[in-house]
């Protein structure tokens, strides 16, 4: 899981195109739909460095996203407060929700933990809605304020996030770290045996995860302007899911091609939009069967190994 | 005359059985103690104890000067008390290196640094650095023997416990390995606790021998000793263990 | 007060019949399957098209469509679930992936609009001095009879008691010559032909949308939790608790409160007793 000089170049191929693709296109609607795009990217490898690594799948990703989105929300609508300090606190609140919800569920066997996160989520969507006046019910909150006005210059800034994101996870990835959370993914006893304190590099794992997925929410409320309930939604923690296998698990960036890919493939499927849950649910069904690597990860490495 | 673990009526009760009955013992600094005794006799059950990984009833564990019930496995290792596993578990999935290299990050020698070279060189001492590469999915059972048992020296540990470790190996694999024990009991001075059903191993290896029975301690003893005294051979004998103990008592 | 005995009693017998096919699935098979609500959805809309489409009599209709959809569940079973089997997430995902797409096929077939299912029964009857439709009893008494009818299956035939010899271990069961990938796709027959029976049975009372199957999965899931995984009477009385509860608080506080009971017991059990009350399998 080492990280190859070719693996620098790759990624610095990928941002320039990132970067570039949409200036040149000059399309506010692009560059807005890739702004989407790299939120999801951000919540996708989010997920995939803690459930990818450690092999413990977390199906209430939502629950840190909305905890993001919402903490923008208040401080912007509510207390009227910049922007910027979204920044700080969305992760920050994320991480406290990651403690809460962490500490009881982690020591829960595969289909458990997955369960409690997943219901930890549904909690958080029905209270959002039960508590309207603070939350705004089902409309949520609305009105909030963006970094720029110019959509580019948000673009760069959710980009640059991203490229930080995606360049920590990574280097934590590839740190002794990566080696204790695959490890724990292996056998957690035999962690034990060897000296590791699982439940600190478990609960840890889980507050990276939370903290990115809530710097996403962040720019992700700031980018749309509002936040609803439905950034608490199980089907929102699915869809990342579902990205993360298109891009490979455990690779951190290949979740991030598998959500740029999965958006442009919504949008472009915009015009047949009955038949894009179809779609999607097909590119599942293939991937599960077909390719349970994922896409992206393995045709990098295949890539990779052509180059060198 | 400093005990560097000492075991002081240890109680373990599952359901209705009684697993670990007023068990006391003590092991000196240096040694090489074996335990015996037939299935179910309460071994396993003893070593999760002595290290964290089921609760005891009541009783009490000194080791190296501190108390040890009640602390979390990985607690247990960082004080210096390593086991390895009868059935062996492995970090599926990442190489015979990876596999050491956790054990690198304890805090308890993790300010070593180099985690990669130490791993290397626990390699060395059992035999499986030409393997380091490999992925432990697809090591022979002897090999992940040694393995776990680089795993448990990468935490420098003052006491280890090794569960069975001849169990499942054929006989070309059985006497490296007594070997390999010997001259780390050697050269590191390790303490071990071995439990053993191969008496010719055992005799061979340890000072001391304790037997148990039914979650009790039965007999103490040098291992010339123990095989001839009568609760043993009963245990042994009246378990019916064909061909293993008569061969071996008769020849001990 | 009677309202409340007599819905909460209809609702926990439909409960169950959820829980109980979600939980048998996976105490024998180890499948998690987000698939189950869409058994129940096919039975409503199995029973809808029957009637309405192949205008086929009532009676009939109803076990054609529970037999329709068991067959369904098999092959789920096998030609999709099986080859996954290694791998949980994997099961998870493409069970999902089926109640995606079911969902998808009937909003194509149907449209968004809630179809109607003439009731079996349409006399009012008085309960215990509150009114209650004739079809709600017979939901809660088709429940009885199908809970029971299962029971004996379960206990008194060989069958059955291999099923059982399964759920409690899989390899040993092998070894004594049970052929449990067949029995997998039984059970998941079974589990399916359950949830569809209880979709047939609320067809007239309850909305019968494409995505009707949503909550009740989330409900059934709520209570094998807590009853247990992979015990049956666990989700009988878990089916009971959460009927009852969600009916007293949607009479006494509001419906808002009573769809957070489900969700709120899941992560409650999850966190006090992970194995559920009635479980035999520990969650860690």
């Amino acid at each position: 899981m080492s990280i190859h000089r070719t693996d620098w170049l790759g990624a610095l191929v990928v941002l320039a195109a990132l970067a570039l693709v949409p200036a040149i296109l000059g399309s506010t609607y692009v560059t807005g739909i890739m702004t989407v795009a790299l939120c999801f990217a951000m919540w996708a490898a989010s997920w995939d460095f803690m459930s990818g690594l450690t092999g413990r799948e977390n199906f209430g990703h939502s629950l840190f996203i909305g905890a993001g989105a919402y903490t923008a929300g208040f401080l912007n609508v509510n207390f009227g407060a910049s922007p910027w300090w979204s920044l700080a606190a969305s992760p920050l609140v994320a991480v406290a929700f990651s403690l809460v919800i962490g500490f009881p569920t982690l020591r829960l066997r595969g289909p458990y933990f997955a369960l409690a996160m997943l219901s930890g989520a549904a909690v958080m969507q029905s209270l959002t809605i039960i508590f309207s006046e603070y939350t705004g019910g089902q409309d949520g909150l609305n009105g909030l304020f963006p970094f720029f006005d110019s959509e580019l210059a948000q673009y760069y800034l959710t980009l640059f996030f991203l490229a930080a994101t995606v360049a920590t996870l990574r280097l934590v990835a590839n740190s002794p770290w990566g080696t204790i959370l695959r490890a724990i993914r292996g056998d957690e006893a035999s962690c034990q045996a060897a000296g590791i304190n699982v439940t600190f590099y478990k609960i840890a794992s889980l507050m990276i995860s939370a903290a990115f997925a809530g710097l996403g929410g962040a720019l992700y409320a700031h980018y749309q302007l509002q936040v609803g309930p439905d950034l608490f939604a199980i089907i929102l923690s699915i869809n990342i899911i579902i990205m993360v296998y298109v891009g490979g698990m455990g690779s951190i960036y290949g979740p991030v091609g598998g959500a740029i890919l999965l958006i442009l493939l919504t949008e472009a499927l915009r015009a047949f939009s009955e038949y894009r849950l179809w779609v999607y649910t097909l590119i599942l069904m293939l991937i599960l069967f077909f390719l349970p690597q994922g896409l992206v990860a393995p045709l990098w490495r295949r890539l990779r190994t052509i180059v060198q | 005359m400093s005990a560097l673990l000492a075991v002081d009526g240890l109680n373990k009760r599952f359901g209705g059985l009684q697993a670990v009955k007023d068990v006391s013992f003590a092991l000196e600094a240096g040694s090489i103690t074996g335990m015996l005794g037939p299935n179910g006799a309460g071994k396993t059950t003893l070593f999760n104890l002595l290290t964290g990984f089921i609760a005891a009833d009541t009783g009490k564990v000194e080791f190296d000067g501190g108390p040890l019930l009640g602390l979390a496995p990985y607690r247990i290792v960082n004080r210096g008390l390593a086991r390895t596993f009868q059935l062996t578990r492995p970090f599926l999935g990442m190489s015979v290196l990876e596999n050491v290299e956790v054990a690198c990050f304890a805090p308890r020698v993790r300010h070593e640094g180099h985690a990669r070279a130490r791993a290397r060189a626990m390699l060395e001492h059992v035999g499986l650095a030409p393997k380091a590469a490999s992925l432990v999915d697809v090591l022979p059972y002897g090999d992940l023997r040694r393995l776990e048992i680089a795993r448990a020296l990468a935490t420098r540990p003052k006491l280890l416990l090794l569960d069975e470790p001849f169990a499942g190996l054929g006989t070309s694999e059985i006497q490296p390995l007594a070997d390999l024990i010997r001259e780390l009991h050697r050269k590191e001075g390790l303490t071990i606790l071995i439990i053993e059903h191969k008496l010719r191993e055992l005799m061979q290896l340890a000072h001391e021998v304790i037997a148990m029975d039914f979650g009790e301690v039965v007999a103490t003893g040098v291992p010339a000793e123990i095989v001839r005294h009568p609760r043993v051979v009963e245990a042994y004998i009246g378990k019916a263990e064909i061909g293993e103990s008569g061969g071996a008592l008769g020849a001990a | 007060m009677a309202e409340i005995l007599v819905y909460g009693a209809v609702i926990s017998a439909i409960y169950a019949m959820l829980a109980v096919g979600f939980t048998l699935i996976f105490g024998v098979a180890r499948i998690l399957n987000l698939a189950h609500g869409s058994f129940y959805a096919l039975g409503a809309y199995g029973v809808y098209a029957l009637t309405a489409d192949a205008h086929l009599p009532l009676f009939l209709a109803a076990p054609v469509a529970v037999l329709l959809v068991a067959l369904f569940g098999v092959a789920v079973e096998r030609v999709l679930v099986r080859p996954l089997r290694r791998s949980t997430l994997a099961v998870l995902m493409i069970t999902l992936a089926v109640a995606l797409m079911v969902e998808q096929v009937l909003l194509l077939i149907f449209g968004s609009e809630a179809r109607n299912v003439p009731s079996m029964v349409n006399a009012t009857f008085h309960v215990m001095g509150a009114d209650v439709s004739g079809q709600r009893l017979l939901a809660l008494s088709g429940a009885i009879v199908i809970l029971s009818g299962l029971w004996f299956f379960m206990q008194r035939t060989r069958l059955g008691s291999a099923i059982l010899a399964i759920s409690q271990d899989a390899e040993a069961a092998q070894y004594m010559g049970i052929p449990s990938d067949r029995i997998y796709s039984l059970v998941m027959g079974l589990s399916a032909g359950i949830a569809a029976a209880a979709g047939v049975l609320v067809a007239p009372f309850q909305t019968v949308i494409p995505g009707m199957g949503l909550l009740p999965l989330v409900k059934a899931f709520a209570i094998v939790v807590v009853g247990g995984l992979g015990s049956i009477v666990g989700s009988i009385v878990g089916a009971l608790l959460l009927g009852y509860t969600e009916t007293i608080i949607a009479f006494k506080i509001s419906i808002e409160w009573s769809q957070i009971v489900s969700v709120a017991a899941v992560l409650i059990t999850l966190i006090l007793r992970p194995a559920g009350f009635f479980g035999k399998r520990a969650a860690f």
